[in-house]
């Protein structure tokens, strides 16, 4: 079997043909179909999805909704995953890459907001659930300013929202972008390569909903999570 | 001044990590950054410092209770065993890049022959 599926994929119509939206996916079979519709419905045809080593059928899920599908064979992690994505996406030819979570919790609607500064010249831009934390459980409020000043205190870049999945990136940025990171801790290593390349970022203020399917899923980052995210990167830094 | 043999194992194993670390923090390798580079330096020659003179630390141990030779065997033992964990989890740090880096190229060698 091919590990990748092209089912469709229309060359450079217009403009939205260069933007790329990458999304990484393990276990999300029941729901990938309608990450993927969604996201077509606002306007986007280049879709991404990496399946991540999956045992459920979120490959044959999201290349049947109309996405370019990879797979990797055995699971390496959400950042190892994404990695894969914007590899693709720039084999492809994209001009903008936007990262987006596969269990439906970024709304599709907010990805123009990320690539408008794109588009008139930023490196990166970042979602941030901090700065309209309407819907978000407390503890995930504590856990992600911990995060913050984590990553501020390792990479040297404060941000509202250093975990955040849903960022959109210049090609430039894609092409200087280059992370070790296979787990969670990929999100704050992207923070330090902006810091260390001085790319030009912005935030944008995003919505997240909150689902129950979203909130019960055990590789989410939580607590435990945390902790091994937070070891990973102290590891990284002293290795 | 009398070295110990283990004061010298110590040392010579300290000496090549910062060397690796400065090495590769000239040749911009591995993504060694001079905060990185600090923090080797502090770790691995902290530990050379304390091999070579345990005398330095004697307000420190006195204060800890590591105050007799029955201690400083057993201390030096877990330094050995630290260098040893800290070797295996850089192994199986470079083990898992290899592998997600092998997953990436099979999973796009198609997209990549059509490029």
């Amino acid at each position: 079997m091919e590990s990748f599926q092209i089912t469709s994929f229309s060359f450079f119509m217009d403009e939205n043909n260069k933007i790329f939206i990458v999304i990484p996916a393990y276990n999300e079979g029941c729901v990938i179909q309608g990450v993927v519709n969604e996201i077509k419905k606002n306007g986007y045809p280049n879709i991404i999805v990496v399946d991540d080593g999956s045992p459920d059928d979120t490959f044959d899920k999201a290349g049947s909704a109309g996405a370019i599908v990879f797979r990797h064979k055995i699971n390496r992690g959400k950042g190892a995953a994404t990695k894969t994505g914007i590899e693709a996406a720039k084999l492809l030819g994209a001009g903008i890459i936007v990262t987006m979570d596969g269990d439906g919790q970024h709304d599709p609607g907010d990805i123009c907001k990320l690539i408008e500064p794109i588009k008139k010249g930023l490196d990166a831009v970042l979602g941030t659930r901090l700065k309209n934390p309407r819907g978000m459980p407390w503890y995930k409020i504590i856990q992600n300013k911990i995060g913050n000043i984590l990553t501020w205190y390792l990479f040297g870049l404060y941000v509202t929202d250093s975990q955040s999945g849903f960022r959109a990136y210049s090609r430039r940025a894609a092409e200087i972008i280059n992370t070790r990171a296979d787990r969670y801790e990929y999100d704050s290593e992207v923070i330090r390569e902006i810091y260390v390349y001085k790319l030009k970022y912005k935030e944008i203020p995003i919505r997240v909903r909150y689902t129950e399917y979203s909130m019960g899923k055990t590789q989410k980052q939580g607590f435990i999570n945390g902790l091994n995210t937070l070891y990973k990167m102290f590891w990284k830094l002293i290795n | 001044m009398n070295f110990h043999f283990y004061q010298i194992i110590i040392v010579i194993i300290s000496a090549f990590m910062i060397f690796k670390g400065i090495a590769d923090y000239a040749k911009g390798k591995g993504g060694q950054t001079f905060h990185k580079l600090a923090i080797r330096i502090i770790i691995w020659g902290g530990m050379a410092l304390v091999a070579l003179f345990p005398d330095t630390l004697a307000l420190l141990a006195k204060a800890l209770g590591i105050i007799d030779n029955m201690n400083a065997v057993i201390l030096t033992g877990f330094l050995l065993v630290f260098l040893m964990i800290f070797k295996l989890l850089s192994a199986i740090e470079r083990l898992e890049q290899d592998i997600s880096e092998v997953t990436r190229k099979e999973s796009l060698k198609d997209i990549e022959k059509k490029n």
